[in-house]
């Protein structure tokens, strides 16, 4: 299933034991929140890829919201809730939830609460509708309502805290008093528990930008809000009070007393037309108007073919499909990526123009690091400039940088204390970089160097006619380096000049321990059938910073190595 | 001798590969219009994308932003040559920094780089992309045997919009990546919305782009660890390349 899905549809986050069961942790695109944050909507998925017709879909049959009570009125006053469906059971019966729902929702994560409460939450993961239920005893009034906060308006929601709102975030009233925060929690006054007996039960639709602006303003980031945000089909909640409703009657008895649906405007068909033609240009393939035929088949799209052209008609959940490409999306991932061939692109007309940019920095590179110079990135941000950064998260060189320099300068300092381990006489640095000053945005080359003056240039473009053929790195692999302090020790000796040199250099190696990092022959030179040999040890370790002691002890060990070999320590 | 830096080699050695397949070098702006880095990319404006905490937005300097992406200059590209006069075909590529205001760690940075790719013509298709992917990736990783899959995924400026793996497989591939499926980018065929804002008639042509980190691209094939290194300025770093 997760091998489905991740070349199918969405990627998998994880897969969970959970009991008995497995839990699939599914990363639904943010195209497909509008029908697949729920076990339907990755079922329809699994059953259009496998093809496996669905045993049962919710979907499948249109609900019939019946009867209608006059118990209780519904009133929208913003055309941010398209949909409002209210449902009134009485008599009910609160007390825990069987075995299997407890179970159900605990592998999801959720903690069982009652089974009122209990089948809102099955019916939203199960089809993906958020659903709220109110005790309708503690309401006050059968009177709801949907309206725009008043700036300052408060409200306690489920969770005990105290939210005060504002005029861009939406609520639930009952006679005019919120009793719910739209798509993002209920309130804490008429929370269902073990008094309570009658209910009226929401399933709604409302805004997905206007739930996540609010759920974001108020920090309160709920399963319902996660849904709404992404947008859902009017028709849903019909589908999510006809379920809820027959389950909390199921479970908490109780005598259904009708419904409300508030629906200003239906939701209008989905029509998008595709050819076969443009389907096998794009993805360039060979799929014939059958294979096509299919994909919309598994889907549950229904669709007509004439001469090569399919009019299709999306389900109404699928809010994602409105252009051609949304088809052929469809068929590929459906079909399958891998069916889609690798094609080399035609030869390429004429021969691309050079940029003079990269030209130039291409070329001040070569330059610099013939002289050694080594090219560094540093950060654009910095502790001055002329434009500031308005949000840096850790506020630390909030400024977008005006020179190279500064930064280079940092640079030179953190690298001259390795100059031993670099085996370098001196640093010197270079960068090609972006700077923003005189209010432009330009980019420069900076350099600097232990004995040199920093200099920064404008980078000048370079007219050429084709680009160089430029060394690339011939490293092969990253060697990770000590980020503990060294310590370097020099030793010089005589030897006879007949002596292999490279041997002393690995005895040397070898005799200062395996502290010692590196060793480099930094002078050499002859005398009366004698050769003078010195040599620089750096010590380091990967785990600790060394001691002056430790290192004495190994530089003692080795010069009584190399006495031992007849050598003659200068 | 010195060294350039490896984005600096890797960069270098990607516009030799894809300069054979006759595409063009460009860049633009780092401080780019939200036009340029949303709008015209088909980012609703409402898009959690552009939320502060993912994006640095500029003080006095209302709707610009550090670019998240090289994705702008594909549309300032194609705009620039629709108003000289040219029609598509146009191949690109677009190496550059961008930035994302999130946490550091081993493997996110806040600076990185890019490279983008941009292919538009009246027949250009997904096959193409695999194509075109296999041979960059074969030519950078010194003719290793490449695969390229596609996953199903989402960017608003693609439609298909795909995520791309890549296996090395064969004699002579580095032992710590033979044989693992690596994902490598997000990619797909361009959205007739983004030619549409381009000036390209989405009717007559498509296209294809994908947008794939240098920093990862180095890390893999040098085996660095941490992404840190990339702005360390840290010769004990960079001499190595």
């Amino acid at each position: 299933m997760a091998d489905a899905l991740t070349f199918h549809a969405f990627e998998i986050d994880g897969v969970e034991k959970v009991g008995n069961d497995d839990v699939l942790d599914v990363k639904v695109t943010p195209n497909r929140g509008h029908d697949a944050l729920s076990h339907r909507g990755i079922a329809k998925e699994l059953s259009a890829i496998l093809k496996l017709p669905l045993a049962n879909d919710p979907f499948a049959v249109r609900p019939l919201l019946a009867p209608v009570t006059t118990d209780v009125s519904v009133e929208l006053s913003s055309k941010l809730c398209k949909r409002y469906i209210a449902g009134y059971i009485k008599g009910v019966k609160v007390g825990p939830s069987p075995e299997w729902l407890k179970t159900r929702l605990e592998a999801v994560g959720q903690r069982s609460i009652n089974n009122v409460v209990d089948a809102t939450n099955f019916v939203m993961f199960n089809i993906g509708q958020p659903l709220h239920a109110f005790d309708a005893g503690k309401l006050g009034s059968l009177k709801i309502g949907v309206r725009a906060a008043k700036d300052g308006e408060v409200m306690v929601a489920l969770d005990k805290k105290s939210y005060t709102l504002n005029g861009s975030m939406l609520v639930i009233t009952a006679a005019d008093a919120p009793v719910g925060i739209a798509g993002v929690k209920g309130g804490m006054p008429a929370a269902i528990n073990e008094t309570t007996k009658d209910i009226v039960i929401e399933s709604a639709n409302f805004n997905g930008v206007s739930v996540r602006k609010t759920a974001q303003a108020l920090k309160l980031r709920t399963d319902a809000s996660t849904r709404f945000e992404q947008v859902l089909s009017p028709e849903v909640a019909a589908h999510g009070m006809q379920a809820v409703a027959a389950l909390i009657v199921e479970l908490a008895g109780g005598e259904l007393a009708g419904f409300v649906d508030v629906y200003p405007e239906l939701q209008k068909p989905m029509f998008a037309n595709v050819t076969v033609e443009k389907i096998n240009t794009v993805l360039g393939t060979a799929l014939t108007g059958a294979d096509i035929a299919d994909t919309f088949a598994r889907l549950g799209f229904a669709y007509k073919e004439e001469v090569g052209v399919f009019e299709v008609q999306a389900p109404f959940e699928r809010l994602d499909i409105s252009i051609p490409e949304d088809l052929i999306e469809e068929v590929a991932r459906i079909t399958g990526y891998d069916k889609i061939p690798s094609t080399p692109l035609d030869e390429a007309r004429g021969k691309p123009p050079v940029n003079p940019n990269f030209y130039a920095a291409e070329k001040a590179r070569e330059e610099l690091v013939a002289k050694g110079y080594s090219e560094v990135y540093t950060s654009v941000f910095a502790d001055k400039g002329e434009r500031m950064v308005l949000n840096k998260v850790d506020s630390v060189r909030p400024y977008l940088r005006d020179s190279l320099l500064p930064g280079l300068a940092d640079a030179l300092a953190k690298n001259k204390v390795n100059k031993d381990l670099l085996g370098l006489k001196e640093v010197k640095l270079f960068e090609v970089g972006t700077v923003w000053k005189g209010g432009k945005e330009l980019v420069t080359l900076g350099m600097i160097g232990e004995k040199e003056a920093a200099k920064e240039i404008p980078l000048k473009p370079v007219v050429a006619d084709k680009y160089e053929a430029l060394p690339l790195s011939t490293a092969t692999r990253f060697e990770p380096f000590s980020k503990y302090p060294y310590i370097v020790r020099d030793i010089a000796m005589w030897v006879p000049s007949t002596t292999n040199e490279q041997q002393v250099q690995q005895t040397i190696k070898e005799g200062a321990g395996e502290l010692a990092h590196k060793v480099m022959l930094f002078d050499r030179f002859e005398k009366a059938g004698k050769t003078s040999l010195a040599y620089r040890i750096i010590f380091q370790s990967f785990d600790r910073t060394l001691t002056e002691g430790e290192v004495n002890q190994s530089m003692a060990n080795l010069s009584a190595i190399l006495v031992d070999k007849g050598f003659e320590i200068r | 001798m010195g060294s350039i830096h490896p984005i600096s080699s890797l960069i270098r050695e990607a516009n030799q590969i894809f300069l054979q397949m006759g595409f063009t070098f460009v860049s633009g702006p780092l401080l780019e219009s939200e036009h340029y880095n949303f709008d015209v990319l088909n980012v609703p404006k409402d898009h959690p994308a552009r939320d502060m905490q993912d994006t640095f937005y500029i003080k006095d300097t209302p709707e610009y932003v550090l670019r998240t992406h090289t994705s702008p200059v594909q549309v300032r590209y194609m705009e620039k040559q629709i108003k000289k006069g040219v029609q598509p075909p146009y191949r690109v590529i677009v190496p550059g920094k961008a930035f994302r205001n999130e946490a550091t760690d081993m493997t996110h940075e806040v600076e990185f780089t890019q490279i983008e790719g941009l292919v538009v013509g009246e027949d250009i298709s997904l096959a193409n992309l695999k194509g075109t992917l296999e041979i960059f990736f074969r030519s950078l990783f010194k003719g290793a045997q490449v695969e390229i899959r596609f996953r199903p995924s989402f960017f608003p400026f693609v439609e298909p919009g795909v995520e791309v793996d890549m296996r090395l497989v064969g004699d002579g591939v580095p032992e710590k990546l033979k044989d693992k499926w690596m994902e490598m980018m997000g990619a797909g065929m361009v959205h007739p919305s983004v030619l549409k804002n381009a000036g390209v008639d989405p009717k007559k042509y498509q296209g294809f782009a994908f947008g794939m980190g240098l920093d990862r691209l180095a890390m893999l094939k040098w085996g660095i660890d941490d992404v840190r290194y990339m702005h360390s300025a840290d010769l004990r770093f960079i001499n190595q390349f």
